[in-house]
């Protein structure tokens, strides 16, 4: 048998498991994050990059709209939260995510003024999930 | 650059090509089994990276394993499992990389900067 080195990346063994729907929304959230800030860091768009946004937008956008009918299903209160530990604001937040990234992968250029609401919405999001990737530490998206 | 990932369960294959995809700018092959993924391998070649759940339906992820790397040597494979005692195996068999789920954005993004960027800036 030869010596390879094998890279080993994930849960801890003690901690894994199946990866379940919830754990898909939230990996397709921090994906929709990176994709926007991205965007607004000018790096290039490619055919099957603005192909992976549109169905990647399509994916949350359609779950977010699930869970926050659940959400209201089980409480008339907005500031209840989920099993997710989110509230009904937090759901808005990403389908308006999800509708602007999915402007930005059909080509409509955003105005300044919307930049800023993008911007404001990512720092929200990242606020709500513990969420502080920076893209700049991704140089593979520099190159389309 | 050509990537296949290999996984019966729709959800999390869609969301490792989509993720690929991304990264890459590329076009992902996805496959729902480990035959149907060796077929299309036989006639269209071999990928240059390979990811796949262990569990592979008709032909397991250690027999793909053995085939791929019969055929073209140098094609990376990753395999990824909720299973802790798949990791030994898959090392044992000669895997280039092991994913234990749960995984992420994170992980992915880091096999796409060690196998596909490093590797191509050594090369």
């Amino acid at each position: 048998m030869e010596d390879c080195v094998m890279i080993r990346l994930g849960a801890e063994p003690s901690k894994m498991r199946e990866i379940e729907l919830d754990d898909v929304f939230m990996s397709r959230l921090q994906l929709l994050i990176i994709m926007s800030k991205a965007y607004l860091s000018g790096f290039p768009l490619g055919s099957h990059r603005i192909k992976s946004i549109l169905e990647n937008a399509n994916h949350v956008k359609l779950e977010a709209v699930g869970l926050e009918e659940d959400l209201e299903w089980f409480a008339k209160d907005v500031a209840f939260n989920d099993t997710l530990g989110f509230d009904s604001a937090f759901y808005q937040r990403v389908k308006l995510l999800s509708v602007m990234a999915e402007a930005i992968a059909k080509g409509h250029d955003l105005e300044n003024h919307k930049k800023e609401a993008l911007e404001k919405n990512l720092n929200a999001l990242c606020e709500s999930i513990t969420f502080n990737k920076q893209v700049s530490d991704m140089q593979f998206l520099k190159v389309a | 650059m050509k990537i296949a990932v290999i996984d019966a369960d729709p959800i999390v294959r869609d969301f490792v090509v989509g993720t690929l995809m991304y990264s890459v700018n590329r076009d992902v092959l996805p496959f729902e089994n480990g035959l149907d993924a060796w077929m299309y391998f036989e006639d269209e070649g071999v990928p240059d990276i390979i990811v796949a759940d262990v569990n592979l339906e008709d032909l397991t992820g250690t027999e793909l394993l053995d085939k791929v790397k019969g055929f073209k040597r140098d094609t990376v494979v990753i395999f990824y499992s909720d299973l802790p005692e798949k990791e030994a195996m898959v090392k044992e068999a000669g895997a280039d990389a092991f994913l234990a789920k749960p995984f992420g954005v994170s992980e992915l993004f880091n096999l796409v900067q060690r196998f596909v960027v490093e590797d191509r800036s050594s090369n």
